[in-house]
Formats: structure tokens, sequence, C-alpha cells
């Protein structure tokens, strides 16, 4: 009986040991989704989209954009298939030889699909088919099939993309996401969206003027920017995507800038110089009450919300140069974050929480996106070369950064994994974008 | 009884969209006509969410800024998610998505590109998965540059040309700092004394800094620069109801090299004339 004792005591001390090592490993190991090693990846190949009647260049088209979302996706890796044996683009339906070889060469994932085109009255309408076979299952387990004029084939393939990425890992997949940013347009700065590989820009605003740093609604309808009124103040303005209606949200005396949406999107935080420096404000977007939250007689700015929206992280030069500080949302508990280096800026909290990515100057006097995590415990420098980074912007799975980068005088913007690798420029048009910032998945 | 009104409103407002649509040429949204496009329609023009008087009427100069500060909710609560850009194109079906309302026999799907997914149909070998069918890309309203977009450029073209003919000189700084140094001193009592001269006259102070450095934190230190000119201009006597500032951080340069000799040009306190 007392022996039954000691044992049980011995388990639960092996119990609470095994345990507490588990919690450790976590409160230490800092985690970098986009570290994920490709062992960790789902091996998937691309079998092809074969064209019916003349339509190998749609087919063409939806492979490589279906490619291009699986591999930024960070979930799979892609196989070369004929490394392995496997013709591309032969596949027509069921064939067991071809998955039988996919499977012993340890891929898991096959796709593949036709294109065709169709007159339908005016427009040509593209049909896609897409097919999934999983290894696991030994089975051919899914299939879609997508029509739309052939304007919109990248979609479909994004899509395609978004619900492989879906039926594998359950999140939301990012290859539908889109990409607010700011463009030079005839000496002007007006707002722009593309989709988040940089295709299919769209001018969003044509003032003439000067409307910088989007942010987007939760739900991706509105933009809110700051614009210059009749080129003398600066408000924090509205605009709804699909009418181009505009609202002035913010109009104080003075600078009104770096607006962003509390995630419940209850509150606006911004900062205004209306009480004579930079201050961060907040109004609650329904009573349209403001609140102050920070109260110094040095600049503050840049407001970034926790995801839970307990905490702000912002920039203020209180002590000297721009550091990041964060607070509670109602202006209390304040500390400082940064202390590496004499100039830190434009926060952006990650959408998990557990980074937060801004603008740092280097020993070498270049700026480049730094990522710490809020507890100040854990820095690492993103991006390096010669270029002045600005604006880095979280992909709503957080395994992206989207940021703008002066290289020559010219602004451009580019796409990197968290962890700095898999650097993409995504703008191609023009010599000044800037200020870019991811939508909500 | 309250929602029979509601619906009689929102007949009147759709029909006030489509009158003031129909007057202001192609660049407001394209709402459709006839009552089944009221749904879109009415997501479109944002009344979900928001009064729908002030809407209806700002519906047709939607590139006109209107500054009403009566906009939409944003929080989560009262909005749709999910829908997000092509929520239109996923309720409705026609009009605003711009696709063909036709989808395939009532088996498939009607979404844009931002709609929820559908999730992957599981099927047997040898059938045919179901259709989706998608409407345009990205439900964006088109563009045309408005009046105001000329405005701003000719107000911009007369600014530069009074402020060259008055002959006021530009105070220049120092990286990160916003000290007017003896250079500076020495241009601003000259200006001060052709303000003082001139009554008349409104000028702005711009503040402007060079690429280095976030676009936000430039924008706060140009306003600390342009007030640091304006409070210097005072000092020397300008009465302040004569002085206006404003920051363009680096988002105007001067030029645009990457060298110190331009990066110099653009860390300035820049001063044009305005008449009063």
């Amino acid at each position: 009986m007392k022996g039954v004792g000691v044992s049980l005591a011995t388990l639960g001390v092996v119990v609470g040991i095994g345990l507490a090592s588990i919690l450790d490993s976590r409160a230490t190991d800092v985690f970098l989704e986009a570290s994920r090693p490709d062992a960790q990846k789902i091996p998937i190949g691309v079998v092809g989209f074969r064209g019916l009647r003349g339509a190998d260049w749609l087919g063409g088209r939806i492979e490589e954009v279906l490619k291009a979302d699986l591999r930024r996706s960070l979930i799979f890796s892609l196989v070369d298939l004929p490394s392995i044996g496997i013709k591309v683009r032969e596949l027509k339906g069921d064939e067991k030889g071809v998955f039988r070889q996919a499977t012993d060469n340890g891929v898991s994932v096959l796709v593949w699909g036709s294109a065709a085109t169709r007159e339908n009255g005016k427009e040509t309408e593209a049909l896609i088919d897409g097919y999934v076979y999983d290894g696991g299952s030994n089975e051919v387990i899914s299939g879609k099939r997508y029509v739309g004029t052939s304007g919109v084939a990248r979609l479909m393939a994004h899509r395609f993309a978004d619900e492989l990425v879906f039926r594998y890992t359950g999140e939301q997949g990012i290859a539908r996401t889109k990409i607010a940013y700011v463009a030079e347009r005839k000496g002007a700065r007006e707002l722009f969206v593309m989709d988040y590989d940089g295709h299919d820009p769209r001018q969003v605003t044509a003032d003439g003027y000067l409307n910088l740093m989007p942010r987007w609604s939760a739900d991706r309808r509105f933009l809110i920017f700051t614009a210059y009124r009749s080129r003398n103040t600066q408000d924090i303005d509205m605009i709804e995507l699909a009418t181009g209606k505009r609202w002035t949200l913010i109009s104080k005396r003075g600078l009104n800038i770096t607006p962003a949406l509390s995630p419940d999107g209850n509150f606006l935080a911004f900062a205004s110089s209306e009480d004579g420096n930079s201050e961060i404000y907040k109004q609650d977007t329904r009573s349209k009450a403001f609140a102050r939250l920070t109260n110094n007689p040095a600049g503050d700015l840049s407001p970034t919300w926790s995801p839970t929206g307990r905490d702000i992280a912002f920039v203020s030069d209180r002590g000297g140069g721009p550091q990041l500080y964060i607070m509670s949302a109602d202006g209390s508990n304040v500390r400082r974050l940064t202390y590496e280096g004499d100039y830190n800026a434009a926060p952006a909290w990650s959408p998990k929480g557990n980074w937060i990515a801004y603008v740092c100057r280097t020993p070498a006097r270049t700026f480049k996106i730094c990522l710490i995590t809020p507890d100040g415990q854990k820095r690492e420098q993103v991006t390096t070369g010669p270029g002045l980074d600005d604006s880095p912007s979280w992909s709503p799975d957080g395994r992206h950064l989207v940021f703008s980068s002066i290289v020559d005088g010219k602004s451009h913007i580019y796409m990197i994994n968290a962890d700095g690798k898999d650097m993409e420029r995504i703008t191609f048009e023009g010599a000044q974008n800037s200020s870019p910032t991811w939508s909500p998945a | 009884m309250k929602r029979g009104f509601t619906i009689c409103c929102l007949t009147l407002a759709v029909g006030c969209l489509v009158l003031a649509s129909a007057g202001c040429s192609k660049k407001s949204v394209q709402a459709s006509s006839g009552s089944k496009s009221s749904e879109s329609a009415r997501r479109a023009a944002g009344l979900d969410s928001g009064g729908f008087s002030d809407q209806s009427v700002g519906a047709g100069k939607s590139f006109e800024p209107e500054y009403s500060t009566n906009a939409p909710s944003l929080s989560l609560s009262g909005s749709d998610l999910g829908g997000g850009l092509e929520s239109a194109g996923s309720a409705g079906g026609d009009g605003i998505g711009g696709g063909d309302p036709s989808n395939g026999g009532g088996s498939g799907t009607f979404s844009g590109g931002s709609a929820p997914l559908s999730g992957l149909d599981s099927i047997k070998p040898g059938t045919s998965p179901s259709e989706e069918r998608l409407g345009s890309g990205t439900l964006l309203a088109k563009v045309q540059p408005g009046e105001s977009a000329a405005r701003q450029a000719e107000e911009l073209r007369q600014e530069q040309l009074a402020a060259a003919s008055s002959g006021l000189l530009d105070v220049f700084f120092d990286f990160d700092s916003w000290q007017i140094n003896e250079q500076g001193r020495m241009a601003l009592a000259g200006d001060a004394e052709w303000i003082r001269g001139n009554p008349g006259v409104l000028v702005k102070v711009e503040g402007h800094c060079d690429e280095r450095g976030t676009g936000a934190y430039n924008l706060v230190l140009g306003e600390k620069r342009a007030k640091a000119v304006r409070n210097y201009l005072v000092e020397l006597g300008v009465p302040a109801n004569q002085l206006a500032v404003v920051s363009y951080g680096k988002e105007r340069p001067f030029c645009t090299e990457r060298v110190e000799a331009c990066y110099q040009q653009n860390r300035r306190g820049h001063l044009v004339v305005r008449k009063k």
C-alpha cells in the first residue's frame, strides 16, 4: 500500500517535470512560423492544367499562378515531377500508375486539371477544372470547377490554392488577399490596391494631392488614410472601395496621421498635433468620443494594436531619437520596448501577437526591417542590403511581411518571409511605390 | 410597420442613387436599376450600416471628397465579415460585381475574389465537380481624376510662382533636427521684413525631410521644422495670423538623388505665399 503511494508520488513528480519542460520549451522557443523547415512542409506535385481546344495559354497561366501561390503559402513544398519520372500535363483522369509513382517518391498531394475557353455573348469565358489526389487516403479526394471571364483566370488559381491550404491546414490562405499602397501619379500620391502578388494594380483615389498611409478595415470594404485637404491640413479620411465614396473621420487642427483601427473596429487610434505636438488619441467609432492616450512634450505617433486589442505599440522620441514603446489601450502602463540603435519606428504588431515588425537603423546607418518580441527579449533583423526600408506590414497568416524599399532613388514594394528568406519585388511600374499594407484574409 | 417604412425608404434611396449617378458620368458606381439589384446597390452604397439620407445624396459625387463625418460603422458587429471587396457580387450576382448572373443551373455558387471559400467538392472518379462562378476580380469603383486634381495642381503652381517672385528664402536643417542655424536665422530676418511689409499676404511654412527614416516619423519631424520657422518669424515681429504651417514629411522632395547634397536640399522649411 505504501509502495503504491510512493510510486504515485514519483509518477506525479515525473509528470510534473515533463509538463514543466514542455511549458518551458514553449516559453523559451520563440515561434517563428516562417522558419518551418522544408521537411515539415507537405510535398505537392502540380501535374499541370491541360489546355482543351487551344487553351494551352490558359492552362499554363493557371499552373504558373498556382505554383507560385503554393510556394508562398509556406505550407507546401513543390516537387519537381519530371525528376521522379512523372510527365507533366499528361494526366487525364484517374491514373493509378502515376499516383503510385508519386506516393513511392514521397509526394503527398497531386494536383492537375484542365483549362478551356468558350464564347459567352461578347465575352470569352474561362473554365478551369482542378482535381486533388491525396496520397494518405490514396484517392482523388476532391475537385473544383471555376467559370468566369478570362480576366479572372489568376483569381481562379488563387482560389484553388487557398482551397488547398484550407483543406490541409484549416487556415485561410493569403492567395486572395490584397495589398493597398501609395503610388506617384502626376506628381501626386494616390492610393492603389493590387493582388498580394503585385498583379492587377487599381487606382483608388484621384484627388491630385497627397494620400498617405492606408489601413484596411477588418471587412476589407474600406481604407482609412491620411489625406491633405486643400493641401494645407491633414485629415484622416475613409474611402469605400466598391463605390469610391469618401468620408473625413478626423480633422483636428494640425497633423492627423497614422490611423490604426482596433481589431474589433470599435476604436480608431491615430496621431494628431492639435495640442501642439504629436500625441496619440483614440476615437470610439460608434459614440465618436475622443480619448487622449499620450501626454508628453515629445512626438508620439504610429500606434499599432495588439491582436487582442489590449495593448498599443507606438513611436515616441521622448528619449531623444524615435523608439518603440508599448502602452495599455487606455494609455496607462507605458514602457519602452527598443533600446538597440538610435532610430526605431513604424511598428506593426503581428496577427498572432508574437512579434512586432519595425524599421530599425543599423550600425551601417541604413534603415532595415527588424522584429522584436513584445517582451523585448528577442530581436531579429529581417532585411539586409543597401535599400532604405519603410512601412512593414504583416500578411494575415503572419508568415510574410510586405514593405517598401528605396534603391537608387526608386521606391518599390517587396515581400519577404518573416525569417528573412525569399525576398520578392512585387511592384514594377513607376518609381514611387510606398506604404504597403496587407489586407485581412 | 417599421420594416415597411425601411423598404420604402430604401427604394427611394436607390432611386435617388440611380438618378444621381446618371448625372455624373461614369465615375460613380454603376448601380443597376430594377428591383433585383436593390440588395446589391444597397450594399454598395453602404446603406447597411449608416444612415441613408446623406449617403444617397453623396453617391452622385463620389470622387469629390464630401467630408461628411457620418461614416458607416467600422466595428465588427456592425459589418458583414467575409464578404469584403466582393460582398456585393456574392450577394446579388448582378450589377456591381460585373459578373454574369446566369450561373450554372443553380448548382454552382457565385463568388468574387475575396468571397469566402466554398470548399473543395468531394467527387467520385469519373464525375465532374460542381461549378463555382467568379464575378469580376476586384470590386473597385473606377476612378477618374476629378476637378479637384486639376485645381490642386494649379494652386500648387500659383504658390510656387508667388514664392519665387517674393524672394523669400528657405531654411535648411541637419538630419533629424529642427534647430535653425545661423544661416537660417539670417534668411528668416529678411523673410520677416518682407512679410511685415506685405500685410495682405499669408505665408505658408512647409516642413520637408530627406528620404531617410520612416514616412510617418518624417511627417512629425517636418511639422517640428515648420513650427520652428513659424515661431522664429513670430519672434521677429511677424503677426501669427499671417503664418500657417504644414508638414510634407518626405513626400514632396525637391530632389531625389541619394547624396548628402540632395538630402540637404530636402531638409528644409520652405516658405510659399498665398493671397489672403
